[in-house]
């Protein structure tokens, strides 16, 4: 192995090292720490919302003029969409997971408490509101009919039954059961008892770690005012079909409002992430851009070495080198080139890491990004210098003695 | 030592065929001090590298030390020459990146030898061309006539059994010039056998044999080699 002359004659060239090697560092640095915020991104969006999302559709209706009866178009819709062919479900509700506008409140543990003990999405539905949703009941039951309650303004206290995702319980009573346990959702009114548990429903805040998994659903109907939304699951397959029927039909049952927000729970979904996609889709970009730069500049750096040096590698053929040892000997170069740009571009990634931790909380990057970039970067720079390397071998050892 | 029988060397592109080398016979033997001379063109340069394995031949037989080398591969006529062949080339060709030691190293990192041997051989092969002093110095801090030295000292690390000179003095300044043509000669009292291409007949009568060459053909040879030995005085013209 030829490290040494390698190395030595390398120091003779130390600004085309210096400049090569920066350039394999930032790499590292970028592509790293790129590479981890896209993984963290596409774990956030791989999150379920606890929803069936498939075949769930979201519907709007805003009534307008005097007449307009809230409380009756509500059950002329409902009834309506119940009975609509592929519908499996539907209720009304005031949001939806992914939805990012909705309700919260906080949750205290005892009526004394000055700071609440958790926040949570707060969904007002009725008895198949959960049903519509598609999320799944783990524990307790769903709600009565008797139990179902309605929401103005003018509403004081909160219902006496309450249903409540598992996270939000484990947070509240961590390592108990919450079925019938009691918790103020204000601490001048009654307690509510949880009923009910279900295993998973995202707040509307997807981006709000804190409140994110804590959703709570209560036993009420929002009909004040003329605005109402209603969620309807299909049956699978018939989204669409019924997204269009029901809108048709919602306009035609009422001449009096009119139908809005109509859209799947996936559009829903596409649009709560579209930032994080964004990223994703800019870093993608960077990180092939950067690779592609790195690489042309090992070409680059390789090719200027390999024609500047044909006497070199000629006179080398001469004194006994072989067509390998002559591509090995670039090779090794750019193993030497490429480890001390990593050597410094490790201590770059993990610097730019804590600097993203202290300046905008994300996560410490896990320890292996760090030796798979060294070695992608290591394949990379093997692969890009391995042409030059090739032409270097086919100089012939007359070269030697021509006059160039 | 070296044996060519009727060799031919021809040059071909899709419009012209050029006979580099034609019917062209030379035996040399062992110890022998042998100039190979011509004019530019003639092709002294294209048996220079035919002799010492770097371009293949056309037509005819060469025999290296004994070895067949028609139909070797590349690698095959590559240990082949880093064994047998110590090359001197007119613009000396050591590598400006590294310093003495590691240019004398060059050949014998290809032959495999260790690192104790071959740091024997460097420290002898460089107190041989008396630049001891300077292993770590690199080629652009040495003069044209030390860097050929080097270059001499490259040549000889391996042991080769022929030294392949190419104009050798030919960069060099008339001083320089003969402290490197004494230090050939003095090899060549040591008993090494040694190819010398030059087109300076000056340098070529100093060689124990003359060998012209004219249009790719051996045109005058001495059968007889002359008594030459390293206390001959040096010729009036290289001396001025």
């Amino acid at each position: 192995m030829e490290l040494r002359p390698i190395l030595s004659a390398l120091m003779r060239s130390r600004v085309a090292l210096v400049l090569l090697g920066l350039q394999i560092a930032l790499t590292l640095a970028i592509v790293c720490n790129s590479l981890f915020i896209i993984s963290e991104r596409a774990a956030l969006m791989a999150r379920p919302s606890g929803m069936n999302e498939a075949d769930t559709v979201i519907l709007a209706s805003i009534g307008f003029g005097a007449d307009f009866d809230m409380k009756r178009a509500m059950a002329d819709d409902l009834a309506m969409l119940r009975a609509l062919p592929g519908v499996v479900e539907a209720a009304p509700i005031n949001s939806v997971p992914m939805s990012n506008g909705g309700w919260s409140s906080g949750l205290s543990l005892t009526r004394e408490q000055k700071t609440s003990s958790a926040y949570s999405a707060m969904y007002f539905s009725d008895d198949h509101g959960l049903d519509a949703l598609g999320a799944r009941l783990i524990a307790g039951r769903l709600f009565r009919p008797d139990e179902l309650g309605e929401r103005s303004r003018k509403t004081e206290g909160w219902p006496p039954v309450i249903i409540i995702t598992r996270a939000l319980g484990d947070k509240l009573w961590p390592g108990q059961d919450a079925i019938g346990k009691t918790v103020w959702l204000d601490t001048d009114s009654a307690p509510s008892t949880v009923i009910g548990i279900v295993d998973r429903l995202q707040a509307p805040w997807v981006h709000n770690d804190e409140v994110v998994e804590f959703a709570t659903l209560l036993p009420e109907v929002i009909n004040e005012g003329a605005f109402t939304r209603y969620v309807v699951r299909s049956a699978p397959g018939q989204r669409d079909a019924v997204l269009k029927a029901a809108e048709a039909k919602l306009a035609a049952l009422n001449s009096s409002r009119i139908v809005r927000e109509g859209k799947t729970v996936e559009k829903i979904r596409a649009d709560a992430y579209s930032g994080d996609r964004a990223m994703m889709i800019i870093l993608g970009v960077v990180i092939v851009s950067l690779l592609i730069i790195t690489a042309l500049g090992i070409v680059g750096m390789a090719s200027f070495w390999v024609t500047q040096r044909t006497r070199q590698i000629g006179t080398r053929r001469a004194l006994g080198a072989t067509r390998g040892a002559i591509l090995r000997y670039f090779l090794v170069e750019n193993f030497v080139i490429t480890s001390i740009g990593l050597l410094l571009g490790a201590g770059l990634a993990y610097g730019f890491n804590v600097w993203l931790i202290q300046n905008y909380q994300t996560a410490a990057m896990p320890w292996y990004y760090v030796p798979t970039g060294c070695l992608s970067l290591w394949l990379l720079g093997q692969l890009a210098v391995l042409g030059p390397a090739r032409r270097a071998s086919r100089v012939p050892p007359a070269m030697a003695t021509r006059s160039i | 030592m070296l044996k060519m029988n009727h060799l031919s060397k021809v040059y071909r592109t899709h419009l012209i065929e050029t006979h580099a080398l034609r019917d062209f016979s030379i035996h040399v033997r062992e110890g022998e001090f042998v100039a190979v001379t011509g004019p530019s063109g003639s092709g002294k340069t294209t048996f220079l590298n035919i002799a010492g394995l770097l371009e293949a031949f056309t037509g005819g037989e060469y025999f290296l030390d004994g070895v067949d080398v028609r139909g070797m591969n590349d690698a095959a006529r590559s240990r082949l020459r880093n064994e047998k062949i110590g090359f001197i080339f007119q613009g000396f060709n050591l590598i400006p990146d590294l310093n003495l030691f590691d240019n004398v190293d060059v050949p014998l990192r290809y032959r495999g030898f260790n690192a104790a041997e071959r740091r024997r051989r460097i420290e002898q092969a460089l107190a041989r061309v008396g630049l001891s002093a300077r292993m770590k110095h690199y080629p652009s801090e040495l003069s044209g006539g030390q860097q050929q030295r080097v270059a001499i000292a490259r040549a000889l690390a391996g042991s080769p059994k022929i030294l392949l000179a190419d104009e050798p003095t030919g960069n060099l300044d008339t001083q320089m010039a003969r402290g490197v043509m004494q230090l050939l000669e003095e090899l060549h009292g040591e008993g090494a056998t040694i190819i010398m291409v030059t087109h300076d007949p000056e340098l070529a009568a100093r060689a124990q044999r003359n060998v012209h060459v004219i249009d790719g053909q051996v045109v005058d040879i001495e059968a007889e080699p002359r008594m030459r030995g390293p206390d001959i005085a040096v010729p009036q013209a290289v001396q001025a």
